[in-house]
């Protein structure tokens, strides 16, 4: 189970995070049951400029930042493909 | 409909900027924010041809959030910070509501059509011999299209044997439904205020972020710390589509703000509602063939400047806004009234009625919200009483159907106009010449109504779906669209 959290302050959801509203409609089929989808509170990313611009979602341990569904589409695959060669 | 995009993105960053240096009294550091977005040594200005053009466009946006045309500029040395206290002072700077930053503008392309490397130069020359205006002649092996003398008419390229005459848009004016954004001799693009009904389509469709909205913020931002008086924000029914929490949560939000009082704009649609009912009764039994609506200032607009014909069927109902107004106005008298909204041309209507004194967007309101580290996770979302049906008036179909639940009269026959694109204008002129044979007709400016509107802050989808989940009525096709 890939686990993705997205931040749901206020600035990440102004800054292009409200499109994550659309993510469950945008999981192509073979990766929806494994992926858990999760809200967090703002984590605090957004006041440091070396973690990058937001929006910030966390896909696992891994922090994307300028976070928009294919990227952390592609990155929930990534985790997906480590755990079958483990 | 609002896009996120890079351009919006920008737009956004450079409002919660200029919020926080108002709100943190430190207005005087105006002329650092295009320095501070676009620093030397970053690729902050990837898209433009050098940092001192970035950070001059970002200057002109700027002046835009100030409330400024940025034609109007005299100067090219008066700071922001003069411009800024100007905006302070009050006076009305210009004409329409939407500005090119022309800088901005790339003039994308000087002629619609353009030849390719596709172009083999052949003997026949299809193209060269159909163009009417002898346009098109070979230069080193290739046709070469004259934009001088391109007229836009498309004959060469359906004569291309290879394809290789491609039609390139110019995505404002494409997006204009009344053909008021055009290049002028510059080749920079230009708004004729005289047809523009202020629909904000051109800004969202430019890819370089050019159009720009002349903002009211900074002025509102001036009221609320005055304090000398009331300070009232009206929230547009599509509220309810804009953020991940309830009403009763924004609301609190827009209290955190410094906002005196906050009102649904949904209690004067209410209103709307049942007076145009009324007034459709009356007007059908009177013998008039049909009515619209009137919420839509666009379509308002658009009826005075560019379909005269059906200014007298539009509805001399007041917008819910107008009425909601009024009600802050009856317990508030001297009250600072602010609209906020997902609209532009909201400003323009305000701007022709006693009443409201300020629009601002919801994007804007967002911006401020970072600006404040005004976070709406901290309230409480809890409907208290009972939700406004009208708040249905976000959408499209919603203000038929409002009308329709307090209609008594001879059978309705409705229509809803789902967006003002060209094809539904086409359709409007039919009604116009007497062929329709609909006695109740809402229209639209954007598609999707006002949850698509080009200041709102998330997409059209998303704004639907978040509207669909919270608002406590539900978005449907009451009414068939054609």
């Amino acid at each position: 189970m890939v686990e993705i959290k997205i931040c749901f302050g206020t600035l990440c959801f102004i800054m292009g995070g409200a499109a994550f509203e659309m993510l469950g409609e945008h999981l192509p089929e073979e990766i929806r049951n494994k992926v858990r989808v999760e809200g967090m509170n703002c984590p605090g990313f957004c006041h440091k400029a070396e973690f990058g611009k937001p929006p910030f979602v966390m896909v696992n341990q891994t922090l994307i930042a300028e976070a928009n569904i294919q990227k952390v589409i592609a990155k929930v695959r990534e985790e997906l493909s480590h755990g079958a060669n483990q | 409909m609002a896009q996120t995009n890079n351009a919006t993105l920008i737009r956004r960053e450079i409002i919660t900027r200029l919020c926080r240096l108002y709100t943190q009294g430190r207005l005087d550091e105006i002329d650092r924010i295009p320095l501070d977005m676009a620093p030397r040594n970053t690729a902050a200005h990837n898209s433009r041809c050098c940092i001192h053009k970035a950070r001059a466009i970002i200057r002109y946006r700027i002046m835009a959030l100030l409330g400024f045309n940025v034609a109007d500029e005299t100067d090219e040395l008066e700071t922001l910070y003069s411009y800024a206290l100007r905006s302070l002072a009050g006076t009305d700077h210009g004409n329409g509501v939407l500005t090119v930053v022309d800088e901005a503008c790339t003039s994308c392309v000087k002629s619609n059509y353009t030849v390719s490397n596709l172009c083999r130069g052949c003997l026949a020359s299809h193209c060269m011999v159909t163009c009417p205006k002898q346009a098109i002649a070979m230069e080193n092996g290739q046709a070469k299209i004259d934009p001088s003398k391109c007229v836009g008419c498309g004959l060469c390229q359906d004569a291309c044997p290879y394809h290789a005459i491609i039609y390139v848009p110019i995505p404002c004016e494409e997006s204009c439904p009344v053909k008021a954004i055009y290049r002028n001799e510059q080749g920079i693009e230009e708004i004729d205020y005289d047809k523009c009904i202020h629909c904000g389509k051109c800004m969202v469709a430019c890819p370089f972020g050019a159009i720009m909205y002349r903002s009211q913020l900074i002025q509102v931002l001036h009221r609320i710390a005055k304090a000398d008086k009331p300070v009232i924000a009206m929230l547009a029914p599509a509220v309810c589509g804009q953020f991940r929490v309830n009403y009763p949560a924004v609301a609190q939000a827009v209290m955190k703000l410094g906002f005196t009082g906050v009102y649904e704009v949904a209690a004067g649609a209410t209103l709307t509602a049942k007076h145009e009912a009324q007034e459709l009764a009356e007007t059908l039994e009177s013998g008039k063939p049909f009515m619209t609506t009137s919420c839509c200032p666009a379509w308002v607009e658009m009826t005075e400047k560019h379909l005269p014909q059906l200014k007298p069927s539009v509805s001399a109902t007041w917008s819910p806004m107008r009425y909601t107004a009024a009600l802050v106005r009856e317990k508030y008298p001297d009250a600072t009234v602010v609209f906020i909204g997902p609209c532009v041309a909201k400003q323009a209507e305000a701007r022709k009625y006693e009443g409201v004194d300020f629009v601002m967007t919801f994007e804007e309101l967002g911006s401020l919200m970072i600006a404040m580290n005004v976070d709406f996770q901290d309230f409480d979302q809890e409907e208290l009483g009972e939700v406004i049906p009208e708040r249905i008036f976000a959408a499209s179909s919603g203000v038929l159907s409002a009308v329709m639940a307090n209609y008594h009269g001879e059978p309705m026959k409705p229509l809803v106009v789902n967006g003002l694109n060209k094809k539904n204008i086409a359709g409007l002129r039919r009604i116009a010449a007497g062929r329709s044979d609909y006695n109740m007709i809402e229209v639209m400016a954007c598609e999707g109504g006002c949850l698509s509107g080009p200041a709102g802050i998330s997409s059209p989808e998303v704004a639907r779906k978040l509207f669909n989940a919270r608002a406590g009525v539900q978005v449907e096709a009451m009414v068939e669209s054609k």
